[in-house]
């Protein structure tokens, strides 16, 4: 069954200039799934979420969470859902201890659920030992985890976290990935929106590229890599012009003396390193990334 | 009125307020301490400390009224705590009314300590104190509706800009009109009096106190100002104000 689904979602910001941020977004999230939206910065995915969320109301189009409309009956839909907005900040004289009681009182439990509720999300995100510790002490990574946790003392059954790892080191980037896992094999479905590629890959069971407020791809991490035509990459250091590289079937982006070469299976890829080897050049090859699809479907490639 | 409403609006003063009771005593200090300079000239360059007091009082409810629904609506707003709260099943009248119910209940020891003071000099006497805590509470729901107007108005200017607004218009209306000092001290200019929430707070304890000479239309009309400021207020924030964005 669908937790999430948005039919044609419109959005069009009307301020000096008229700006559509949503161009006819429809995608579908299923219960119990880890559903990423990736896309570079402005295209489109803060505005989804907070439209999925209902805090902004979309210009046209329909949205759906857990069989209620969004726009109709957004009272419902805030029962069954948490949100760590982008960029979030904490209050410095607030303990994480706080945050997740008082948000889980404001959830309609009692204080006995409220303060279980935020024990058990405090140890989830592995700050129980830091519970009365005020924000203004806590590092960037424990700040964003303190308010990861308030919104899983919500029990919510759909979380929906925009860009939460984005500024954390990549320790306390793991932790927070190993976090949401954990939700999901707990039954919750998550609505994540990054532009790290190494985060959806992680973490995501199926993801969707946003790009200038239109869905590029949406699938699991294999039908997207399948999109390409190309599926192995070759990274050469030196001069490309005695391997016999044609310019019509090779794509290749330069960086300096790098050159990554794309071809479509590995019998080329390990053709070509040979090659490169036989002329004394630096070569390796691995199958292409989500980040040489994202690169190829947004646009934006040194050729 | 529903129960939930009534919770919600609890939750949310006490999560605005009880970290800072816990961590920042000296703010409460701090608050008192504004309100009291004003007493500390009438007592040295002469003046009526029994006017000073009441102005304390009124001072301590307004300042904290505008103050703080203009300075915690827009810090919300830039943590985004306020973003979390929309998504959540609180309605905006819990939301509205706990973030100017929390600095209320940080201003509650000042309000103690001045009426204490007042009762204790026998400035005010023990039979007003109910028309007194009225007033306050009148003046400060006033004072917070106005804040939330601004607050409303001026949603995309920056949290400074916004900061600095609420403390001139809060210096402005306690500071300026007759409420540390007597109405009469403006003579021919003593309607100015009407002109201010704060003034009329001010004039009514006085009255109610024994300290003015108000007939009781004059009472009326006054209640009536503070109460006009306080309906108009919430009904332009509750037109204008949007807890879902368009």
């Amino acid at each position: 069954m669908e937790a999430v689904k948005s039919v044609g979602l419109v959005k069009v910001y009307h301020s000096k200039e008229t700006v559509e941020a949503l161009k006819g977004v429809s995608l579908s999230i299923r219960k119990g799934e880890l559903f990423t939206l990736l896309g570079p910065n402005g295209a489109g995915k803060t505005t989804f979420l907070r439209i999925i969320s209902t805090q902004l109301m979309p210009t046209k189009g329909d949205a759906i969470v857990l069989g209620y409309d969004v726009l109709t009956q957004p009272n419902e839909v805030r029962k069954h859902i948490a949100v760590v907005p982008q960029d979030v900040a904490t209050y410095g004289n607030f303990t994480p201890w706080e945050y997740s009681y008082y948000f889980s009182l404001l959830r309609g439990m009692s204080k006995r659920e409220a303060k279980e509720a935020a024990e058990r999300s405090l140890r989830a995100v592995e700050l129980w030992e830091l519970r009365n510790r005020t924000c203004a002490t806590l590092s960037g990574g424990e700040k964003r985890r303190a308010i990861i946790a308030s919104a899983l003392s919500s029990n919510a059954d759909v979380l929906m976290l925009d860009e939460p790892t984005s500024g954390l080191d990549a320790v306390a980037r793991r932790n927070v990935w190993a976090v949401l896992r954990g939700m999901v094999e707990q039954g919750k479905t998550i609505l994540l929106t990054t532009h790290i590629m190494e985060e959806a890959e992680m973490v995501s069971d199926r993801l969707a590229i946003v790009n200038r407020g239109e869905v590029a791809a949406e699938g699991t991490l294999d039908d997207i890599k399948g999109l390409a035509r190309e599926k192995f990459r070759v990274v050469v250091e030196g001069d490309l012009r005695d391997l016999g590289l044609s310019q019509n079937n090779n794509r290749v982006l330069k960086f300096g003396n790098k050159k990554i070469v794309y071809v479509k299976n590995e019998d080329e890829a390990l053709e070509l390193v040979g090659k490169a080897l036989k002329n004394g050049l630096k070569a390796e090859t691995a199958p292409i990334t989500l980040e040489d699809v994202f690169v190829k479907l947004v646009g934006g490639e040194e050729n | 009125m529903n129960a939930k409403l009534i919770k919600d609006t609890l939750i949310i003063a006490a999560l605005k307020s009880v970290p800072d009771f816990k961590r920042q005593p000296l703010m409460l200090m701090f608050l008192g301490l504004i309100s009291a300079m004003p007493l500390y000239f009438i007592l040295v360059f002469g003046g009526q400390i029994s006017s000073g007091l009441v102005g304390a009082m009124v001072s301590t409810a307004s300042l904290i009224g505008i103050m703080a629904a203009i300075q915690d609506i827009t810090w919300d707003r830039y943590v985004k705590i306020r973003e979390m709260i929309v998504a959540m099943p609180v309605h905006p009248a819990s939301y509205a009314v706990g973030v100017a119910l929390a600095p209320f209940w940080l201003s509650a020891p000042g309000l103690v300590f001045f009426l204490a003071i007042s009762l204790w000099l026998g400035v005010l006497p023990l039979s007003s104190i109910g028309w007194i805590v009225v007033s306050l509470i009148v003046c400060w729901a006033a004072l917070s509706s106005i804040g939330f107007v601004i607050s409303t108005y001026l949603q995309k200017a920056s949290v400074y800009t916004l900061n600095s607004i609420s403390n001139i218009l809060g210096i402005g209306l306690v500071f300026l009109p007759p409420v540390y000092y007597p109405e009469e001290q403006l003579g021919q200019f003593s309607w100015i009096a009407l002109l201010f929430p704060t003034s009329n707070a001010s004039s009514l304890i006085r009255a109610y106190s024994g300290l003015l000479q108000l007939s009781s239309e004059m009472i009326v009309a006054r209640w009536l100002i503070l109460l006009a400021v306080t309906g108009i207020s919430i009904l332009v924030v509750s037109l204008k104000a949007k807890w879902r964005e368009a």
